[in-house]
C-alpha cells in the first residue's frame, strides 16, 4: 500500500514540476521565438523572393537569388574578404593576446591599470574605435603617418592598404579579450611550477612552449572559436570606418548583404547573402564543437 | 518589486510608440537640407509667406548634411505611411523613384503650362513621372569646365573645345610655370554620386548614354570602356592627381580655389566662392563648357538640383501646395539666389540687374544650364547609380579592368530591374 | 626580464596612446588641428565640446541609448532569470537541446536577422521608436543572459533551497534570501553585459532609427554632420562623450565585467 500510493502522487509531482519549469522558460522562449527564431525562418523565406519595398515587388522566386550569388564576382570577392579578414584578425588577436597575457602576469604594480586600458578598448563601441582609427589613419594629419616619419600613405583610400588597416583596428579592438582570458587563467597556474621549470634551467622560450601554452590550450581553443564567429559576423567596424571600401577591397559579406538590403532595395537577394552568412557561422561553429569532442576537450 | 516592473513598462512602453498631433492653426512642416551660403534665406522667406497666409504656420526641419542620409530619413518616414511633414526638398533624381513609391502628391493641376515654361526645360522633366508633375523646381545645377583665364590667357590659349586641346594646354603651361604643385585637371572620383555624374559627362561626350530607350544600362560597352580607361588615363599621365579616386566637391575646389590647379569641373556654387574677396583665384577664373572628345559632338554637362515636392499623406494638401509655389516662385528664388549660393531654375531671373550685379557669372551659367543635360529621369535611378558607383570606382582605382567593371555593372542591374521595365 | 619589461611598454603605449590622442585632439583648437608637428597643442579649448552639446542631437542621443539601455537590461534580466531558473531547477522537457538552441541563438549573425526584423518594424510601425530598438537589442541580450544565468545557477547547490524548504520556507522565500544573494554577483555581470552591448549596438539601431527621437550614440557619431570638411574635433569630443559609460563600467566594474566575460568563455 505504501510503495503503490507513493508512486502516483511521485509522477504528479514530476508533472508539476515540469510545467512549473516551462512557465517560468515560457515568456523567455516566447521573447526568443518571436525575435530569433522567427525571423532566421522568415529571413530563409525572404531569401526565395523578389522583393523591393519601395516600389511594392513582392514576388516568389525560388532558388533565383542564390543562382545569381554563384556567379556574381562581388559576392565572391566579399567571401574572400571575410575569410581573409577573419583569419588573420583572428591569429593575430591569439598571438598578440597570449604575449600580452603572459607580459602581464609578470607585473605586480600597474597590472589593474592595464587590464582597465585593455578592456576600455574592448568595451568601446566600435563606431568610436573606428572614428578613433580613422583620424591616426589621415594622410596628413593623422598619427600613423607621422609616427612613420612623415610619409604621406593613403591608408583607407589605397586599395592595396585599406584591409590591413581595417585588420589592425579590429585587433587593437578584439585583442583584450583573449589577453583578459589568458591572464585570468594563467593567474590560476600555481607559482611553483614555473619555479620548478627555472630550477630545471628551463628558458624562457622552452617555458613558455612546454609550459604556458598548453596549460592555455583550452582557454585558446575557446577564445578561437568565440573570435572566428564575431569575425565572421562583423560590420560595425568596417561599415564606418572604410563602407567596404575603396572599390570593395574592404566589403565583407555583412557589408554587401547590408548595401543589397538597404541601398539597392533588394530585400530578397540581401536576405541571401544574410543566410550564407549564417550557413557560415553555424558550418564554423559546428565543425568546430565537433573538433573539440573529438579531442574530449568539451563537457 | 515585480509590480513596480509592470507599472514602469506600462508608463514607458505607450510613450514609445508615436506622438500623438495637436490640434491648432494649421501647421506646415517644411524639410529641407542647409542652404550653402553666408546667409540662410529660408527664415525670412517663410515670414513673408506666414505674412500673407494668415493662419498658417510653417515649421522649417533640416535635413541631415549628407544626400544618402537625407534620401535614408525621408524613405523611411514616408514608407512608414505618416511622415510627419508636408513639404520636402528632394534631389532631382529622387522624384520619379519617390512619386512610383506613391509618397508624392501629384501637383498638376495646380500647374499651368505658362508657368512650368519659365523654369529650364530639363528641370521641369526632372520633376515629371509619367506626363504629370510631382515636384517643382527649386534651384539648379550644371557640371562645367572652370579654368584659369590668366594662365591660358599667358600662353594666349582660349578655353579648350576638346580634350585634346585642353591637354596640350596643360602640358604647355605646366612645363612653362615650373610648378610641381600645379594641378592639371581636377574632377570627382570618389565612391559616390558624383563619380556616376562625371562618368556620365564622358559617356555623352562620347557619343553615348548611360540607358537606351528600354532602361537598360550600357547601350554600347565598348564606348563605355573608353570613357573609363580615358579617365585612367588622365591620372596615369598625371593630368589629374592620384588623389581625384577619394575626391568630392570641396576636396576639388579648394585646391583650385588656392590656385593648385588649371582646370576643374564642378557646379556653379564654386563660382561665387572663387570670387570672393580673400579668394587667391579672385578674377581669375573664366567658366567654360564641358571639353568635347570629338568637335561635333556635343559634351553638355549634366543638370542637378532640388525640387520642392508636397506628400500625400499631408492633411492640408491645399496650403502645402501654397508654399511650394511660394519658396519656388520668382520673388523666393530671387531671394534665394541673392543670399545663397543656389541658382535658380527660373531663366529669367539669370538677366536680372541686381543679381547679375552681385554675381557676374549668372548670364554664363545661364547659357551652360540651357545646353546641359538631365540624368536619366527613372524610378530606377537611384538603384542603377549605387549600383554602379563601386563598379565605376574600382574601374578607377585598378581594381578591375574597364570592360570587367562595364560587364559586371551590366550583370547586376540587369537581375535587379529585370522585367521592371517602365 | 627587458624583454617583458619592453612588452608592457609596448602594451600601454598601444592602448593608452589612441585614446590620449583622441582627448587630445577634442581639446585642439581648429586651427591647429590639421597640422602635424607640433604633436600637442598650444592651449586647450572646450570649443568642440560645446558644438557637440550645443546642438541637441548628441544630447538627446546620449538619452536614447540610456533609456533603450536600461529598458533592454531590465527586460532581459527578468525574462533570462526567470528562464534560467526555470532550465537550472526544474525537469524541463528536453533542456539540454533547448540550452543549446539558446547558446546557439547568441551565435546568430545579425545581418540575417535584420531584414525580417525591418519588416517586421515597418508592419508594427514601430520605426524610429525605442521598442523597435529594445525588442531588437533582446534578441541577442537573452540568449546570453540565459546563458551566464544558468550557468551561475547551476554553481548554487540546490541543496541550499531544498535545506530552506525543509525549514518551512517556501520556494519563493529560498530563493529571495539565499539565491539572489549568491547570484548578485552573477546578476551584476549579465546587467554590465547587456548595457554595454546595448550601449555598442549599431546595425540595428542604424536601420530601425530615422531621427533624433530614436537615434542612439553610435549612430549619432557615424551620422556626425560635417559641413565642409569632416569636423575631426568635433567628432572626437562626441567620441569621448560616447565612451563615459563604458569607460566607468570598466573602471569602476572590472571585476564584474571581467567575471562575466570569463565565466561565458569557460561554459560553452
Amino acid at each position: 500500500m505504501t510503495g503503490g500510493g507513493q508512486v502516483p502522487s511521485l509522477a504528479r509531482a514530476q508533472r508539476r514540476a515540469r510545467v512549473r519549469g516551462l512557465l517560468l522558460l515560457g515568456p523567455a522562449l516566447v521573447t526568443l521565438g518571436a525575435l530569433t527564431l522567427y525571423p532566421t525562418i522568415w529571413v530563409c523565406w525572404l531569401s526565395l523572393q523578389r522583393r523591393m519595398p519601395i516600389f511594392g515587388v513582392n514576388r516568389f522566386e525560388g532558388l533565383g537569388n542564390y543562382v545569381f550569388l554563384a556567379t556574381d564576382p562581388r559576392f565572391w570577392k566579399a567571401t574572400e574578404v571575410t575569410l581573409l579578414f577573419t583569419v588573420t584578425s583572428v591569429a593575430l588577436e591569439l598571438a598578440g593576446g597570449v604575449l600580452a597575457a603572459v607580459a602581464l602576469r609578470g607585473l605586480h604594480a600597474g597590472s589593474r591599470i592595464a587590464l582597465s586600458l585593455l578592456l576600455l578598448a574592448w568595451a568601446l563601441p566600435s563606431v568610436v574605435t573606428a572614428k578613433l582609427f580613422e583620424w591616426l589613419y589621415h594622410p596628413t594629419a593623422g598619427l600613423i603617418n607621422f609616427a612613420l616619419g612623415g610619409i604621406a600613405l593613403n591608408w583607407l583610400g589605397d586599395p592595396r592598404l585599406a584591409l590591413p588597416g581595417l585588420i589592425l583596428a579590429d585587433v587593437w579592438r578584439t585583442l583584450p579579450f583573449v589577453a583578459v582570458l589568458c591572464y585570468a587563467r594563467l593567474l590560476a597556474i600555481p607559482a611553483d611550477i614555473y619555479e620548478a621549470a627555472q630550477l630545471d634551467g628551463a628558458g624562457a622560450v622552452a617555458t613558455f612552449t612546454r609550459i604556458t601554452l598548453p596549460l592555455l590550450g583550452r582557454i585558446l581553443m575557446i577564445a578561437l572559436l568565440f573570435r572566428t564567429l564575431d569575425a565572421l559576423r562583423s560590420f560595425d567596424l568596417m561599415f564606418v570606418l572604410t563602407g567596404g571600401g575603396p572599390a570593395g577591397t574592404t566589403e565583407t559579406l555583412t557589408v554587401y548583404a547590408y548595401r543589397s538590403l538597404f541601398q539597392a532595395v533588394q530585400l530578397g537577394l540581401g536576405s541571401a547573402v544574410g543566410v550564407v552568412v549564417f550557413a557560415l557561422v553555424m558550418l564554423v561553429a559546428w565543425a568546430y564543437l565537433r573538433a573539440l569532442r573529438r579531442q574530449g576537450l568539451a563537457a | 518589486m515585480g509590480v513596480l516592473l509592470v507599472a514602469l513598462l506600462v508608463v514607458i512602453l505607450p510613450g514609445c510608440g508615436r506622438s500623438r498631433e495637436s490640434d491648432g492653426p494649421v501647421v506646415l512642416v517644411l524639410k529641407h537640407a542647409k542652404i550653402l551660403g553666408p546667409v540662410d534665406p529660408i527664415p525670412r522667406l517663410l515670414a513673408e509667406f506666414e505674412a500673407e497666409h494668415p493662419g498658417v504656420r510653417v515649421k522649417a526641419e533640416v535635413l541631415p548634411w549628407s544626400s544618402d542620409e537625407q534620401r535614408q530619413f525621408l524613405v523611411i518616414n514616408l514608407e512608414g505611411g505618416r511622415p510627419g511633414f508636408d513639404v520636402m526638398m528632394l534631389d532631382c533624381i529622387w522624384v520619379p523613384e519617390f512619386a512610383k513609391a506613391g509618397w508624392l502628391l501629384d501637383l498638376t493641376p495646380g500647374v499651368s503650362r505658362d508657368e512650368l515654361s519659365a523654369h529650364f526645360p530639363s528641370a521641369v522633366e526632372a520633376g515629371t513621372y509619367r506626363d504629370r508633375i510631382w515636384a517643382l523646381p527649386w534651384f539648379m545645377n550644371v557640371g562645367l569646365l572652370y579654368y584659369r583665364a590668366d594662365l591660358l590667357a599667358r600662353h594666349g590659349f582660349s578655353p579648350p573645345a576638346t580634350y585634346a586641346e585642353m591637354l596640350e594646354q596643360i602640358r604647355v603651361i605646366r612645363a612653362a610655370e615650373g610648378n610641381a604643385r600645379l594641378a592639371g585637371y581636377l574632377w570627382q572620383g570618389k565612391q559616390y554620386e558624383g563619380l556616376v555624374v562625371n562618368v556620365l559627362e564622358g559617356l555623352w561626350a562620347d557619343g553615348t548614354s548611360l540607358l537606351d530607350a528600354e532602361g537598360h544600362l550600357f547601350p554600347d560597352p565598348g564606348r563605355a570602356e573608353q570613357v573609363l580607361r580615358f579617365l585612367r588615363m588622365l591620372i596615369d599621365t598625371g593630368v589629374s592627381p592620384a588623389w581625384v579616386t577619394a575626391a568630392d566637391e570641396e576636396s576639388t575646389r579648394r585646391p583650385f580655389g588656392n590656385g593648385d590647379a588649371i582646370f576643374l569641373r564642378s557646379w556653379p556654387y564654386a563660382a561665387d566662392l572663387f570670387e570672393r574677396r580673400e579668394s587667391p583665384v579672385r578674377g581669375k577664373v573664366g567658366l567654360a563648357p564641358l571639353p568635347r572628345h570629338v568637335a561635333e559632338w556635343p559634351a553638355p554637362g549634366s543638370t542637378g538640383g532640388a525640387h520642392l515636392a508636397v506628400t500625400r499623406q499631408t492633411r492640408h494638401p491645399v496650403e502645402a501646395m501654397e508654399l511650394a509655389h511660394f519658396l519656388t516662385g520668382p520673388r523666393a528664388q530671387r531671394a534665394m539666389t541673392a543670399s545663397g549660393a543656389t541658382k535658380p531654375t527660373r531663366m529669367a531671373l539669370y538677366r536680372d540687374p541686381e543679381l547679375v550685379r552681385n554675381s557676374p557669372s549668372l548670364p554664363r551659367i545661364h547659357d551652360l544650364t540651357l545646353a546641359g543635360r538631365s540624368r536619366p529621369v527613372t524610378p530606377y535611378y537611384v538603384i542603377i547609380s549605387t549600383t554602379l558607383q563601386p563598379e565605376l570606382s574600382a574601374a578607377l582605382v585598378k581594381v578591375k579592368s574597364p570592360a570587367r567593371s562595364v560587364a559586371d555593372a551590366r550583370r547586376r542591374v540587369e537581375f535587379f530591374l529585370r522585367d521592371l521595365r517602365e | 626580464m627587458r624583454v617583458r619589461e619592453g612588452a608592457v611598454l609596448a602594451l600601454f603605449l598601444v592602448y593608452a596612446w589612441p585614446f590620449f590622442w583622441q582627448l587630445l585632439t577634442s581639446l585642439k583648437p581648429e586651427a591647429e588641428l590639421m597640422v602635424l608637428p607640433p604633436l600637442l597643442p598650444s592651449r586647450l579649448t572646450g570649443e568642440h565640446y560645446r558644438a557637440v552639446l550645443d546642438q541637441s542631437v548628441m544630447l538627446r542621443a546620449l538619452g536614447n541609448s540610456f533609456g533603450v539601455g536600461a529598458i533592454t537590461t531590465v527586460l532581459a534580466l527578468v525574462l533570462g532569470l526567470f528562464g534560467a531558473y526555470g532550465i537550472a531547477r526544474y525537469p524541463v522537457p528536453g533542456k539540454g537541446l533547448l540550452l543549446l538552441l539558446i547558446v546557439a541563438g547568441t551565435a546568430f549573425p545579425q545581418i540575417a536577422t535584420v531584414s525580417p526584423l525591418y519588416l517586421l518594424m515597418r508592419a508594427l510601425d514601430l520605426r524610429d521608436t525605442w521598442l523597435a530598438l529594445i525588442l531588437a537589442n533582446t534578441s541577442f541580450a537573452l540568449p546570453l543572459v540565459i546563458w551566464l544565468l544558468t550557468g551561475f545557477l547551476q554553481e548554487i547547490p540546490a541543496q541550499l533551497e531544498e535545506a530552506a524548504a525543509v525549514d518551512g520556507a517556501g520556494r519563493l522565500r529560498a530563493f529571495r534570501w539565499i539565491v539572489l544573494p549568491l547570484l548578485a554577483p552573477g546578476l551584476a555581470s549579465a546587467a554590465l553585459l547587456t548595457f554595454l552591448f546595448s550601449w555598442n549596438e549599431f546595425l540595428f539601431a542604424y536601420t530601425f532609427t530615422a531621427t533624433e527621437a530614436s537615434r542612439t550614440v553610435p549612430v549619432a557619431l557615424a551620422l556626425f554632420p560635417g559641413v565642409f570638411e569632416v569636423p575631426w574635433g568635433d567628432i572626437a569630443a562626441a567620441s569621448m562623450l560616447a565612451s563615459v559609460p563604458p569607460l566607468v563600467l570598466v573602471i569602476g566594474l572590472q571585476r564584474y565585467l571581467v567575471r562575466g566575460l570569463l565565466s561565458g568563455a569557460l561554459r560553452e
